[in-house]
């Protein structure tokens, strides 16, 4: 590794109405160097890496690539100049395959009229090499087998397990990630930006993507890895550079600086990684769901028999890895998805197979996973979001009107207790425009603040940064104060160590393991949720699980 | 019997050929992102402008490259302001077949009564005189044969080369296309004037070789039908020809249906319970609606068959392109990071 930087960013400044994204940040990344970019949601991360990558152009500074100055005015430029970008939704089309979607505008003719002579010699070369037939051949033809072979190489080279001929919808996420990397790769860049790689991977998954990016970058390769996660930094990074509030707070090299430091530098001050739990009065059960059986989209079954009790104030943990069943669970206690068999009973009232709304009514309250889609509208105002569950109850008028103001000043205070930043007008802004952090605080306000016997939180601080995450855990234990029954669905088994009373381990759409915090033993949860405990461990588990339903 | 089943068959593939050329404009300029509705507009100023032009100069190739002109012609403006302004795909082409059924009946008033010598028959030795089939499929006009020459030529076009591939981006995600170095606006563009230039080619075939006169609003809803039959085929153009000839068979049916008894006889069990059935089935204006009704069957049936990314149907359809549009993503942590920090402490 030498010390002279390979990718020089100057003094960037970028700013958008109202908002100064980047203020004159200095960036560089050695040649051959993981550099991880660290800041909270809006600190300017993506911002700086799409200047680089000539998706915004910068309103002052310069980039130095090996010592070029470099003009950027489409991505086109930047990949040209050797910078690729994986996105952090991929940018691929699912209709075609690995190949086409690599080869998408090179522009490579058939191979009959391949410029640099044709394998099977069937065209004479004053023919092939004419710029009038090469200029046809390049539009009203498609060359795939040679980019197919070169791709393959590729691919074998750094491990990746990639059939080229596959339509992408056909593959896992994990492998579409890898024909993102190829696709850098097949335009021979010397950098690779990585938005969030991880955050669509499985553990396995993210396992083999450090190890192929270690890999590149043993090969000279330069990766600028954008983050939140001070775990993955520690984990992959060689050097960190923490953005935060469109500044730059400082590099440095991984090896010599903590997490709490990390942390501290993203959000500027003290980060409570504990959080104090008060002791409280565990009251009635508000949920008993027994044997609830569910399907997934696909009409396989996701939920096989699942029995959850909750009561006033507890919080109950449910930890798993994604797509063992949480989803379904927590749609089907939250009323939004069929039952195949099982009853839901709320505050002593059977709600087996009622509306989503009766179960609104009967003081649920749900926080979905997936915020924008679910759990706003996003393109209605932060008005309409905060009031959407409760506007029909008589609070805001006699049914036929509705009373604006009132709304207005329920929607200004829920903005204001729960600190959602970025609104300057209840009405004015909608709810898509802001941030996950501060839509994920919104969506908590409204549902917390009509005051529910039930609260379904299925990954609430997912994406979100760390200054909302400790906001939302402190929001979930002041529940648990009130009273209110909380079923905490989360993949983060800190987050549910320390908020919870009683946690479950979910795994294939059954629960494997029950255990306390306080006695959890940690390994064994994580074991159990990646079903590794064997026959035994689930037999165990079971008869633990079972021996605690009856002794409630 | 013969005679009214080669008479049909004959009638079929005449409709189809309408059907098959504006149908395959209109999966060419799908496949871009845009959904052309002003097909049955821009197929009247075809059909009129290559009759005039052929009334004056005599030359109906020289009427089809006109009609082939003006149907790019409008299509331009319907590319301008859904690609260019942005506006709704929809309101833009229903606008267009307004206004071409507008301006084509309006300046067509006076060459109602016009005749021309069209598009002549020409029959394929040898081929024609097979039975049935020979007379139908073998003594056509050029038109007819170009429509089925070009269902080959339009699949090449879109998955075997570069320009196809990039058409098909640009209607799946265009943003992802603009990263790749496609550009964007111009292959739309260039989509749909082309559309354009088919749907003008299917109206110049229907006053030039289909019924050698000129009549307003004499695609009678031919254009709609090709927009159902874009949908009918999955937006692939080899099962544009399925489709054309299937739609092109209710179209004949429905015009000979009236000359047939198709209902039974007074004497015939259950006639008098059968035969209102039969009648209602049978009404031309029901028949008429039968490309539609197949239509929806189709959809529906790919609905519930196959998983939606499977779905051909371009996934940006409809949607204006604005260049670096903030898209509201949803930013996920790491979902896994936990387990795998316990894994690996084991």
């Amino acid at each position: 590794m030498t010390e002279e930087p390979f990718l020089r960013m100057e003094d960037i400044v970028k700013e958008f109405p109202g908002v100064v994204a980047n203020d004159h940040v200095d960036f560089s990344v050695r040649r051959g160097e993981i550099h991880g970019l660290l800041g909270e949601n809006g600190a300017g991360k993506s911002t700086l890496m799409k200047i680089l990558y000539g998706l915004y152009s910068q309103d002052g500074g310069d980039i130095y690539l090996d010592g070029e100055r470099l003009e950027l005015a489409s991505p086109q430029n930047a990949i040209d100049a050797g910078v690729g970008m994986v996105h952090q939704h991929f940018m691929l089309i699912p209709k075609l395959t690995v190949a086409e979607n690599i080869v998408l505008g090179d522009r490579e003719p058939a191979a009959a009229f391949a410029s640099d002579g044709g394998s099977d010699g069937r065209l004479p070369d004053s023919l092939r090499t004419n710029p009038v037939v090469q200029a046809l051949a390049q539009r009203f033809s498609l060359g795939l087998e040679a980019p197919e072979s070169r791709i393959h190489d590729l691919a074998g080279q750094y491990g990746f397990d990639v059939d080229v001929g596959a339509k992408v919808w056909q593959l896992d996420v994990g492998q579409q990630q890898r024909v993102e990397i190829l696709k850098a790769l097949y335009r021979d860049v010397d950098l690779i930006i990585l938005d969030e790689p991880t955050a669509v991977l499985t553990p396995t998954e993210a396992e083999q993507l450090f190890e192929s990016l270690q890999q590149l970058a043993d090969e000279g390769l330069s990766i600028i890895f954008i983050t939140h996660k001070l775990q993955e930094v520690e984990a992959i990074t060689d050097r960190v550079t923490v953005l935060r509030e469109g500044k730059k707070v400082g590099t440095v090299p991984t090896a010599d600086i903590t997490q709490a430091d990390l942390a501290e530098m993203m959000v500027g001050r003290e980060v409570l990684f504990s959080l104090e739990k008060d002791p409280v009065e565990i009251g009635d059960p508000v949920l008993r769901a027994r044997g609830l059986r569910a399907e997934n989209e696909r009409g396989i079954e996701a939920l096989s028999g699942v029995d959850l009790t909750v009561r006033e104030g507890e919080i109950v943990g449910i930890a798993g890895v994604s797509g063992n069943g949480q989803t379904e669970l927590a749609e089907a206690i939250a009323g939004l998805r069929d039952l195949t068999a099982g009853e839901i009973v709320v505050e002593g009232i059977d709600l087996t197979g009622a509306s989503p709304r009766a179960f609104v009514d009967n003081d649920v309250s749900f926080v979905p996973e997936d915020r924008l889609r679910y759990g706003c509208a996003a393109d209605l105002s932060v008005m309409h979001n905060a009031t959407m569950k409760d506007f029909r109850n008589g609070q805001f008028g006699d049914g036929q009107f509705l009373d604006y103001p009132g709304l207005r000043e329920y929607a200004e205070t829920l903005v204001e207790e729960f600190d959602v930043r970025g609104v300057h007008d209840v009405t004015d802004v909608e709810a898509g425009e802001l941030s996950g952090g501060n839509l994920q605080k919104l969506i908590l306000a409204r549902e917390i603040h009509r005051e529910p016997d039930l609260l379904v939180a299925n990954q609430p601080t997912r994406g979100v940064d760390v200054g909302a995450i400790e906001f939302i855990r402190e929001s979930l234990l002041a529940q648990r104060t009130e009273g209110t029954g909380v079923v905490l669905i989360s993949e983060d088994l800190d987050e549910i160590m320390d908020l919870s009373d009683r946690v479950l381990v979910i795994y294939e759409g059954e629960f494997v393991h029950e255990t306390v915090p306080e006695e959890a033993d940690r390994g064994r949860v994580g074991l159990e949720m990646t079903g590794g405990s064997g026959e035994d461990g689930v037999e165990a588990s079971a008869e633990a699980a079972a021996g605690a339903g009856e002794a409630r | 019997m013969v005679g009214f089943v080669a008479g049909l068959l004959d009638a079929t593939v005449r409709a189809a050929t309408v059907l098959m050329l504006a149908g395959l404009g209109e999966v060419i300029s799908e496949r871009a992102g845009v959904l052309n509705l002003g097909v049955e507009g821009m197929m009247l100023v075809g059909a009129l402008s290559g009759f005039i032009t052929t009334v004056v100069t005599g030359s109906y190739w020289l009427g089809f490259g006109v009609g082939i002109l003006l149907g790019m012609a409008l299509a331009l403006i319907h590319a301008f302001l859904c690609i260019s302004l942005k506006s709704n795909q929809v309101i833009s082409g229903v606008m267009l077949t307004l206004l071409g059924t507008g301006i084509t009946t309006f300046l067509g008033q006076q060459w109602v009564s016009e005749s021309i010598e069209g598009f002549p028959q020409i029959a394929v030795p040898v081929l024609v005189d097979l039975p049935v089939l020979g007379d139908a499929l073998f003594r056509s006009t050029a038109t007819d044969y170009l429509a089925i020459a070009l269902v080959p030529v339009v699949w090449y076009f879109l998955f075997r080369t570069n320009l196809g591939l990039e058409t098909i981006s640009v209607g799946e995600d265009p943003e992802m296309a603009d990263t790749m170095g496609v550009d964007v606006f111009k292959m739309r563009y260039l989509a749909v004037i082309v559309g354009g230039g088919f749907a003008g080619a299917a109206g110049a075939h229907l006053s030039l070789a289909f019924s050698q006169l000129w009549v307003p609003g004499m695609t009678a809803g031919r254009g709609w039908i090709a927009v159902a039959l874009v949908i009918f085929a999955q937006w692939r153009p080899e099962r544009i020809l399925v489709g054309a000839y299937l739609f092109g068979l209710l179209d004949a049916l429905q015009l000979r249906s009236q000359s047939l008894e198709l209902t039974l006889g007074a004497g015939a069990p259950l006639a008098s319970l059968l035969n209102p059935v039969l009648e209602f089935v049978f009404h031309p204006t029901i028949m008429a609606t039968y490309p539609y009704l197949a239509t929806i069957a189709v959809l529906a049936y790919a609905v519930i068959r196959t998983r939606s990314d499977q779905l051909a149907v371009p996934s940006a359809l409809l949607e204006a392109y604005v260049r670096s549009a903030v898209v509201p993503v949803m930013d996920y942590g790491n979902p896994h990071e936990t387990v795998h920090r316990v894994l690996r402490s084991q």
